[in-house]
């Protein structure tokens, strides 16, 4: 049969000491994403930076640029991107801050994670969630004696989904399935929607996995 | 005008006794000062205790060098988020005794670097404190710093730093690009929160120093870094303003001088674009480059000018037959509201400072109450794993 397998403490324990100086040593969102604003590279990687994209940078600051200088780090804000204003102007889209994690070796507190609440094209999420895309030059602030009126959103109302009959040969086989589980042939015509119910999204992977892991609990 | 030059808060409202009144929690500087370095040192995260402390005992000019270092530290820590409202307050406090106003100054002015991030009270006696010594030029920083956290609520606040801008426009100075847009922020936001023909006017006034600026250098340089809108169009807010002020049938009056401004600026732009063009067509090479740079928007903005200037002489015509242009200067108007208003909104605010401070207070000992059952808590630790080692061997 096959060998028995050596225990190798010593190998186990280095491979411990280098994950725990990993940890340790991992580079922070400040020397992670800092940027030479000359050459428009950044020095943690020596990656230039998209060339569309250097007007942005020049003109728009970064969302932490704009939290640093707010009391209490912005929470409670409103901010926007300016992509957002330029894709769809007629349906505000913003973040309301709730929890900020700044990254204090940044010399101007200018890197960090934040948490927030997303309202897309005038429709609100629920739940909080991380703000991605943080480091982008792409941020406002949105002033107080404004919000209201850049809330303001009359939202059209979507059309009707509309439905297509199956192609005949798949029809054909549908209505036969269906004869055979004995539902008659008294129901309707099967339809298929033109708008697309996507269940196997990130999110619906996302909670199963931790739909496991609670059952699961932690590995033995 | 000698007699609201002198103070503008009155003396019960700059009385230091309700502060003094607090429990005091003597400490030796020099002790606090190495066990941060130690803390420090180690990596260990500093409480935002020992800074409230440190903060508290500062007792000469000196000493307020060192706070700010440590503050410095402070802010650079993991901790960061929890610099107390209190040790702003003291830090605030303990600088105006020490007479080291421009070192507050300073510190609100790297807020970034320092974490200072001050009340409303605070914002008051800092305000109040340069206006006693006619200081115009740093009140009117701290109420571009007020204008920057938007914090405009209480009317106090807004009152005293009206008094502030207006009395600085009227020592007529030189200003450069990034001071009229400050400027001009200022007056715009502390104007919306007033109704009456001081708000109006200080609106109008702002919407017209950031259209000058806007015309001057585009949109992106008027808003990057401040609350503002990003819609272009500043001289064309300006004119709705007046608009409005001429439809309305009540009382408010816009400034003569403010309406006096935006005439004069329009004629400056329309005099200046009128020159570029003519004199565009000997360097028409060297300017189609600088122009590829300018945006659309701002473009668009400079063909409006003939267009603004046309809509501002109908609608001054209008204002004056309607008497709604007030021939006092703005500052007359600030004075005034200075009279009616100040004594009866300070009250309102000095109950809510106490409140304040008994919160604080209660919040502090709580602190205390919690390092000490800490520290008790490690001592006991630390004696029964001795205990246990002595016991092992």
């Amino acid at each position: 049969m096959v060998k028995k397998k050596r225990i190798r403490l010593i190998a186990e324990m280095a491979r411990k000491i280098r994950a725990y100086r990993e940890l340790k040593n991992r580079p922070r969102e400040s020397e992670k994403y800092a940027l030479d604003y000359d050459t428009m590279t950044r020095p943690h990687t020596r990656k230039t930076l998209p060339v569309l994209a250097w007007q942005d940078v020049r003109r728009e600051s970064r969302l932490f640029s704009l939290l640093s200088g707010l009391r209490m780090f912005g929470v409670g804000h409103l901010f926007t991107r300016k992509s957002w204003l330029t894709e769809h102007p007629e349906a505000p889209s913003y973040w309301q801050v709730t929890k900020v994690k700044v990254d204090y070796t940044a010399e101007n507190m200018d890197h960090g994670r934040a948490w927030g609440v997303l309202t897309y094209k005038g429709k609100q999420e629920s739940e909080p969630k991380e703000m991605d895309k943080v480091m982008y030059h792409d941020w406002r602030l949105v002033p107080k004696h404004e919000e209201e009126q850049f809330k303001l959103y009359n939202p059209v109302p979507e059309p009707p989904i509309r439905y297509v009959s199956y192609p005949p040969l798949l029809r054909a086989m549908l209505l036969a399935q269906r004869q055979k589980d004995e539902l008659g042939s008294a129901a309707e015509e099967p339809t298929l929607p033109l708008k697309r119910d996507v269940l196997l999204s990130k999110e619906y992977f996302r909670s199963q996995e931790k739909k496991r892991e609670r059952q699961e609990g932690t590995a033995v | 005008m000698t007699y609201d030059r002198r103070c503008l808060l009155s003396a019960a409202y700059t009385d230091t006794k309700l502060w003094e009144e607090r429990e005091k929690d003597h400490q030796n500087l020099s002790l606090m000062a190495a066990l941060m370095d130690r803390i420090y040192d180690r990596n260990f995260p500093v409480s935002s205790l020992t800074i409230s402390r440190f903060v508290d005992n500062i007792s000469s000019r000196e000493e307020v060098d060192q706070a700010e270092y440590y503050l410095y530290k402070f802010r650079h820590s993991p901790n960061c988020w929890y610099l107390r409202d209190w040790t702003v307050h003291s830090w605030v406090r303990q600088c105006l005794r020490y007479g080291a106003r421009d070192k507050a100054l300073h510190t609100l002015k790297n807020k970034v670097q320092y974490g200072m991030f001050p009340d409303d009270f605070t914002f008051n006696l800092l305000i109040d404190s340069f206006i006693k010594n006619e200081d115009f030029k740093g009140a009117c920083s701290v109420v571009e710093e007020v204008m920057l956290q938007e914090s405009f609520n209480l009317l106090t606040t807004q009152i005293l730093s009206m008094y502030a801008l207006s009395s600085y426009l009227a020592t007529k100075p030189e200003l450069s690009v990034s001071e009229q847009r400050t400027l001009g922020a200022a007056l715009l936001i502390c104007g919306l929160k007033q109704d009456n023909s001081t708000g109006l006017s200080a609106q109008l006034l702002g919407c017209a120093l950031l259209g000058k600026v806007e015309m001057a250098a585009g949109i992106h340089a008027v808003f990057r870094g401040m609350p503002l809108m990003w819609t272009p169009g500043y001289l064309g807010r300006a004119l709705a303003i007046m608009e409005r002020v001429a439809a309305t049938p009540g009382d408010s009056k816009l400034s003569k001088d403010a309406v006096d401004y935006l005439e004069g600026l329009l004629q400056d732009l329309s005099s200046a674009l009128d020159s570029k063009s003519s004199s565009g067509e000997d360097e028409l090479g060297g300017e189609e480059e600088g122009k590829k740079e300018e945006d659309e928007d701002d473009q668009a903005e400079r063909e409006k000018l003939p267009l603004y200037a046309s809509r501002f002489k109908e609608l001054s015509g209008q204002l004056q037959s309607g008497g709604k242009v007030d021939p006092s200067p703005l500052q007359v108007l600030v004075s005034s509201l200075v009279q009616q208003g100040l004594a009866s909104a300070e009250g309102p605010d000095m109950e809510q400072y106490q409140r304040k401070v008994g919160e604080w207070e209660a919040e502090r000992q709580q602190l205390i109450r919690r390092e000490k059952e800490m520290r008790e808590r490690a001592e006991e630790e630390r004696q029964a794993r001795q205990a246990a080692k002595a016991a092992a061997q």
